[in-house]
């Protein structure tokens, strides 16, 4: 199970934010992403070396102040809740903005604060909420299923000066924004079992190489440790609880992205069924066209419940699900929701919806790549049904 | 669902419900989701396959109960107070039945269903004070049961080409027609009739709604056999039926809107169903335990499908939440509210056949092992479910053309008479 309970009993004194909050908040992003995240200039930040506007992160952090907002208020947060976040993520979903957002904030913060270790907190998080510091998270490969396995998780600690510093070796294949962190929050092998490390990415023996993607709006990197420095985060074997916490958050995050991103896809067919027009109608009115696009409002009204459900019920919202539950059931509903819609989108438009040029492919790429970043569907069902309790 | 901490009123709600309760009631064994397998009544009942004595005494058992109910303020907890009301909210509604779930008591879905669920609120919203007073408390204690008379051999889906004639005849009308499909009807002391009154005007136009009295000379049910076995639903034949202008919805020609009012509260009530035998059998913990007394707790196939069905119902549960939290903040359902109808016939849809997979070539025969043939009646009920309250293509148009604002179909005729529009099925006048 997650350590949502622990979770709530800190959450409870939070007051439920209002819809009208929320609903300024989506106004503000939206705004933003609006004029500094076009599809031009996403496609220019997808193509570029760092494969992110640098300029937008800074003005996301700097003017918006949206790294803080889910962060602690003692490490320089705002104290919000997953449920202002994952508004936040929406809006950044539904642009595909390439960003360190989500490796920072959602991954690697969490992480931290999922530790409790107070001593990392303070030296990252405030640089996290600042955005001067960007983090990233790097998951045990072979499972897929993030969920750490003693003696398979790939890096595994090959010396130590004392309990709090030792030296890594291994490589972490698939790493969320890898080449652009600062800072890699690292699961390990060590002596007391799956444990989590801090690794400067600068330092010695670190070596970060950006891979070919699928996802071309999110980069992946391969991160290779060779007697690379690290320092204790947490207790020595006490990764899992934190990592139970991270997925329940990171896919509760995911949830959103997907939920906007697919809305945009929704808006784009439908927006283009009402315009293009054949056999002298508009294609909309022909009803296999005009089904697809209601099958498509299904599945993102119903995954929009479920990704807002999972984040109240993970910030601890009262008389809400599990949030085991409640995050497994969006991580699968939302993930599959997008990937279909994503799939319908490019069938509604025809040739134009095969083009480069056309957006479709982008959020068809993203709807693959973010539904198997954490496993894929084998593992998000039989997670489920753990969760369950089945 | 539980209530809000903060909420003194309802603390006290909840009090005063259990009270009742448990001085009317027994409380069941076991409470909420708890599944005994093997234990217990061996039936999924969805539509009733029972004899029509058992049918009847059904009925009066469910009588009997709500007038219990009415009697002590629990009868109609969100009506105004001067037709036997409570004037409280939805959620006190909801966290009435949630409680009520606990207890063992007769199943009252053949007055609920239609008349208290869609018939007196469209006799609430269009009705004169007369015929309030006179229906409202009736329906409410239990005494009456009330039917809709909408569908006909010629106008299902396209409901507004309808074609039961009423005339205007001394103080009121004579009605000439028939309608089909109309559940409980063999019931029903009363019936919401639509029916064309200017046959000149465009379909939409035409139409008038009027309070059938079921016992009036030339009102004629007769039974239905569904492909599930029983005969809920039946023919209605109307043959110069008097009905007095008094017992008229709304204005002359107005009887769309009064049509509307009936749907809307329909697709709330389908939808939003909870759980119930049905919703139960094919929840997570009743399928859990068929895999596991099937021995296949461990089938990677069965739990690929199980977790897939799990997720869809949890998210439509979700969904039918938020859509509570937003009503209870004043904000009127609208037709996305069609999304909930449509995951409620695909959730139970998908769970009967995930059942009968598990279960087999014992579903082929009755083998009187517990828990395996009784999944026909579920098996049997769902085809129904995608199509009354307007099947899943009409759901589907509008979702399309009312939320998503794409074009209405070319050539769907809005606009010349009713009497020139082709139409199947018997003609009316
Ligand atoms: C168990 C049950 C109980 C019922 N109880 C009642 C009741 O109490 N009172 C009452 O008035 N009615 C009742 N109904 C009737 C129900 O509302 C109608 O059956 C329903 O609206 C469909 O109408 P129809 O049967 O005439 O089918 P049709 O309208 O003839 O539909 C046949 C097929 O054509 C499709 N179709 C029709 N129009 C379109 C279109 N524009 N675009 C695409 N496809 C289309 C339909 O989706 C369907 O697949 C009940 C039905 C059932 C099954």
């Amino acid at each position: 199970m997650s350590t949502g309970a622990d979770a709530r009993a800190a959450d409870t004194a939070r007051a439920e934010v209002s819809d009208t909050e929320l609903a300024e908040l989506r106004t503000t992003v939206r705004n933003f992403l609006s004029t500094r995240a076009d599809e031009s200039a996403v496609r220019a930040a997808m193509d570029s070396e760092r494969g992110y506007d640098e300029k937008v992160w800074s003005q996301i952090a700097g003017e918006l102040g949206l790294p803080a907002l889910a962060l602690p208020t003692e490490y320089g947060g705002d104290g919000c809740g997953l449920v202002e976040l994952s508004v936040v993520i929406g809006e950044m979903g539904r642009v595909l903005l390439p960003s360190p957002f989500f490796s920072t904030v959602v991954l690697a913060a969490t992480a931290v604060v999922a530790s409790g270790d107070a001593g990392a907190a303070e030296r990252l998080l405030p640089g996290i909420a600042a955005g001067t510091t960007t983090a990233t998270r790097a998951a045990p490969p072979r499972a897929g299923s993030w969920e750490p396995a003693a003696g398979a998780l790939g890096v595994r600690v090959t010396g130590s000066g004392s309990e709090r510093e030792v030296v890594l070796e291994g490589t972490a294949p698939l790493v969320v924004e890898g080449a652009a962190a600062d800072v890699a929050l690292v699961v390990a092998d060590g002596p007391a079992g799956p444990t989590l490390y801090e690794v400067e990415a600068t330092a010695d023996g670190v070596t970060r190489t950006t891979l070919r993607g699928l996802d071309l709006t999110r980069r992946m990197a391969r991160i290779d440790f060779r007697n690379a420095p690290a320092r204790l985060v947490g207790r020595p074997g006490g990764a899992a609880l934190a990592v139970a916490r991270v997925l329940d958050v990171a896919t509760t995050a995911l949830a959103a992205e997907q939920v906007g991103a697919a809305r945009a896809c929704l808006e784009t067919a439908t927006a283009y069924a009402k315009e293009r027009m054949q056999f002298g109608r508009p294609i909309g009115s022909f009803q296999a066209v005009k089904h697809k696009c209601a099958d498509m409002f299904a599945r993102v009204q119903v995954a929009d419940a479920a990704a807002v459900e999972a984040a109240r019920a993970v910030d601890g919202a009262p008389g809400s699900p599990d949030p085991g539950v409640a995050a497994a059931v969006a991580h699968a509903v939302c993930s599959e929701a997008f990937m279909a819609v994503a799939a319908e989108n490019i069938q509604v438009h025809g040739g134009i919806g095969f083009t480069w040029e056309h957006s479709a492919h982008l959020y068809y790429r993203r709807a693959k790549a973010s539904q198997l970043l954490f496993g894929g569907p084998a593992v998000y069902y039989e997670r489920l049904l753990r969760r369950a309790g089945v | 669902m539980p209530s809000e901490p903060d909420d003194k009123g309802m603390d006290q709600f909840v009090a005063e419900v259990r009270a009742f309760l448990d001085a009317n009631a027994t409380r069941r064994a076991h409470v909420g989701d708890e599944v005994v397998w093997g234990e217990g009544e061996d039936r999924i009942t969805y539509f009733s396959t029972d004899p029509p004595e058992v049918e009847a005494a059904r009925v009066a058992a469910a009588k009997a109960w709500q007038k219990v109910r009415y009697d002590n303020g629990f009868g109609w907890i969100t009506g105004p107070p001067e037709f036997g009301g409570r004037n409280l909210t939805s959620l006190h509604d909801l966290v009435y039945d949630s409680l009520e779930a606990e207890y063992d008591v007769p199943d009252t879905g053949v007055l609920s269903l239609i008349g208290l669920g869609m018939i007196g609120p469209t006799i609430l919203a269009h009705g004169t004070e007369e015929l309030k007073r006179r229906y409202l408390p009736a329906m409410y204690a239990g005494r009456i049961i009330a039917c809709q008379l909408f569908s006909e051999p010629g106008a299902g889906s396209d409901l507004a080409s309808l074609a039961t004639r009423a005339v205007r005849e001394r103080d009121g009308w004579v009605l000439n027609g028939q309608k089909v499909w109309t559940s409980v009807a063999q019931h029903a002391a009363i019936g919401l009739a639509l029916c064309r009154t200017d046959p000149e005007k465009p379909k939409h136009k035409g139409i008038t709604a009027f309070i059938v009295d079921m016992s009036a000379p030339g009102v004629d049910v007769r039974p239905l056999r569904q492909m599930s076995g029983g005969a809920e639903f039946n023919e209605v034949f109307l043959t110069d039926v008097y009905v007095p202008d008094d017992h008229r919805l709304g204005p002359v020609d107005g009887g769309w809107g009064v049509a509307l009012t009936t749907l809307m509260n329909e697709r709330a009530s389908v939808g939003g169903e909870g759980a119930g035998p049905a919703g139960r059998a094919v929840g997570l913990q009743f399928l859990t335990e068929l895999l596991r007394a099937n021995g296949r707790q461990a089938d990677a196939a069965a739990r690929r499908r199980l977790a897939e069905l799990f997720a869809d119902q949890a998210a439509s549960e979700y969904l039918n939440r938020q859509a509570l939290r937003r009503f209870r903040a004043g904000e009127q359902p609208g037709p996305e509210a069609s999304v909930s109808k449509l995951m409620y016939a695909q959730n139970l849809t998908r769970g009967a056949h995930f059942a009968a997979e598990i279960v087999g070539p014992r579903l082929v025969a009755d083998t009187g092992e517990w828990g395996t043939f009784s999944w026909t009646e579920l098996l049997l009920a769902t085809p129904a479910l995608r199509i009354l309250g307007g099947t899943e293509e009409i759901m589907k148009n509008i979702l399309a053309e009312r939320v998503l604002g794409l074009p209405k179909e070319p050539g769907i005729d809005t606009t010349s008479p009713f009497r020139e529009l082709r139409r199947s099925g018997r003609t009316g006048a």
